[in-house]
């Protein structure tokens, strides 16, 4: 057994993406690894297209991938998929309930598919959420529905959440409740969670690492501090005629007369001095939202591999 | 292959169509009293009925359970429990069948039923019975193995047309065989060689399709 095939079967490891490829005839998913450890809140950033849902229907076998393997919780999913599925709870903002039916009726039926289902907890949740069991689908909003299907896939106690998307287009009031119930199911370390979103904000809150994807590809995969810790924006003043020094990951945002702010990936102590020594002066150095590193991430990849 | 998940699947599917199929039976149902009126034109409009209704729960099941699915991307939702394809294929076409054979076999058996205790009525007509509901049976099947293929509902509604002209091109030139014309004016029930030979077609015909739908479904690489 080679180290992949000991990462992919280690008991470390909620999820184990090996060169996972999909085609479709305008989107590529390309050679993606990812591994996102056990009892992790793992996130997932990319532009709208960027192939985030892709890759979570890959991970709960509703798309099969060209090329690649898959496991989840130590198990295939290609062979292995409905054991698999007994221990994950997957969100996607494209999922329909039964809009004749009530929120008791489906709460009826996915407690009948699963033994881990917790009753008390499922009207638990049923109050916070503000829900009635019988209030049929059809004339819930947009905010109730989010909440009723993740009452019905926190209920049955997944020990993997796949959330793809799960706050989009939600008030501010229902946004906090859902990461709040997300944060409290965090306290379990045996659970993982995988949240997708463009919504950098709420992946910063509650995601311990971070994965950038773009146009189908990982741009950039680590720990959410390690980001914060080695991006940096830096201000300079520059001469006329300046260039930029050759620095790995060494960016500029954007120019006016003599200004430049610049971006760099992996800060360190050096950078000040190298940046003196090429005639700028340096003006300031400051931290990068999460937001600002994934959008210069994605732009930097970009550069490196143009689409 | 999981059959307790196929089993709640079946019975979700039931639960969920309950209105349609009850009014499609009792359709069927009334339908078959009128074919047994012995009045003609009445006869004739539950003969049509009877057609209607048969053609329209086809239609309307299989875009109700198979299409809407997918359309509503309830799928979705189905799909991210613990059922494999292979279950939610199983459960899917059981359920779509058994939907439809519900009542269809009410009409096809109030229309036997009535053939030997209607006074007026010529036993020997029943031979027709078999040979006209498997027809119907037939073209059910090939609309769901449309369905299942191509997912589409303007296909499906282009087999079901196909279907309708074929019916028609069907009864037209069944109800003029001579062996047949004998048949329905005798009392005694007697099974001509075309009608066995019919039945034993349109029964080959509905197996290859079940399969073919089972096939092509389980081997879907992609669900959403």
């Amino acid at each position: 057994m080679n180290s992949m095939d000991t990462a992919l079967h280690s008991n470390e490891w909620a999820l184990a993406l090996r060169g996972v490829s999909k085609s479709y005839k305008h989107f590529q998913l390309k050679n993606i690894d990812l591994d996102i450890q056990r009892g992790t809140v793992a996130g997932l950033i990319g532009p709208n297209g960027a192939g985030k849902s892709t890759i979570m229907r890959i991970m709960m076998g509703l798309v099969n991938p060209d090329h690649g393997s898959v496991q989840v919780l130590g198990k295939s999913m290609s062979s292995r998929e409905a054991l698999a599925k007994q221990e994950i709870g997957y969100f996607s903002e494209d999922m329909r309930l039964y809009k004749a039916e009530s929120i008791g009726w489906h709460m009826q039926f996915v407690r009948s598919l699963y033994t881990s289902w917790d009753d008390g907890y499922a009207q638990e949740l049923l109050a916070r959420f503000g829900l009635i069991a019988q209030q049929p689908i059809k004339g819930l909003s947009h905010g109730q529905r989010v909440k009723t299907v993740l009452l019905l896939i926190l209920a049955r106690q997944p020990k993997l959440l796949l959330l793809d998307e799960p706050t989009n287009g939600l008030d501010p009031v229902a946004k906090h409740e859902i990461l709040i119930e997300l944060m409290r199911v965090v306290k379990d370390e045996d659970r993982t969670i995988l949240y997708s979103s463009h919504n950098t904000q709420d992946i910063e809150q509650i995601c311990d690492s971070i994965t950038f994807i773009d146009q189908g590809r990982v741009v950039e995969s680590k720990n959410r501090d390690e980001f914060l810790e080695q991006w940096r924006r830096i201000k300079v003043q520059v001469p006329e005629g300046w260039e930029i020094p050759k620095l790995e990951g060494l960016k500029i945002e954007s120019s006016l007369r003599q200004h430049r702010v610049l971006s760099l990936c992996r800060f360190g102590e050096e950078v000040p001095a190298l940046l003196s020594a090429s005639g700028a002066t340096v003006e300031a150095i400051e931290p990068m939202t999460l937001e600002e590193i994934f959008v210069s991430s994605v732009m930097l990849g970009r550069e490196r591999v143009p689409s | 292959m999981n059959i307790q998940a196929i089993q709640i699947l079946f019975l979700k599917d039931l639960f969920l169509s309950r209105r349609h199929l009850f009014a499609y039976f009792a359709g069927g149902i009334l339908s078959s009293i009128l074919i047994c009126i012995p009045n003609p034109t009445v006869s004739f409009i539950g003969f049509l009925l009877i057609m209607t209704v048969a053609i329209a729960a086809g239609i309307h099941l299989i875009g109700q359970l198979l299409l809407a699915e997918t359309m509503d991307q309830t799928r979705l939702f189905i799909m991210s429990l613990p059922v494999s394809l292979l279950d939610y294929s199983i459960a899917k076409i059981s359920v779509v069948l058994t939907t439809y054979l519900i009542p269809w076999s009410a009409m096809f058996s109030c229309c036997v039923i009535g053939t030997f205790v209607l006074p007026w009525a010529k036993h020997g007509s029943v031979v027709v019975l078999p040979a006209l509901f498997l027809f119907l049976l037939c073209g059910f099947m090939i609309q769901l193995v449309t369905a299942v293929v191509t997912e589409s509902v303007g296909w499906t509604l282009c087999v079901l047309v196909a279907c309708n002209v074929l019916l028609n091109v069907f009864l037209m030139k069944l109800l003029t065989l001579p062996e047949i014309e004998a048949a329905k004016q005798s009392d005694i029930v007697v099974w001509p060689n075309v009608i066995l030979v019919l039945v034993a077609i349109e029964c080959l015909v509905i197996l290859g399709a079940l399969v073919a739908a089972l096939v092509f479904q389980t081997r879907k690489r992609d669900l959403i």
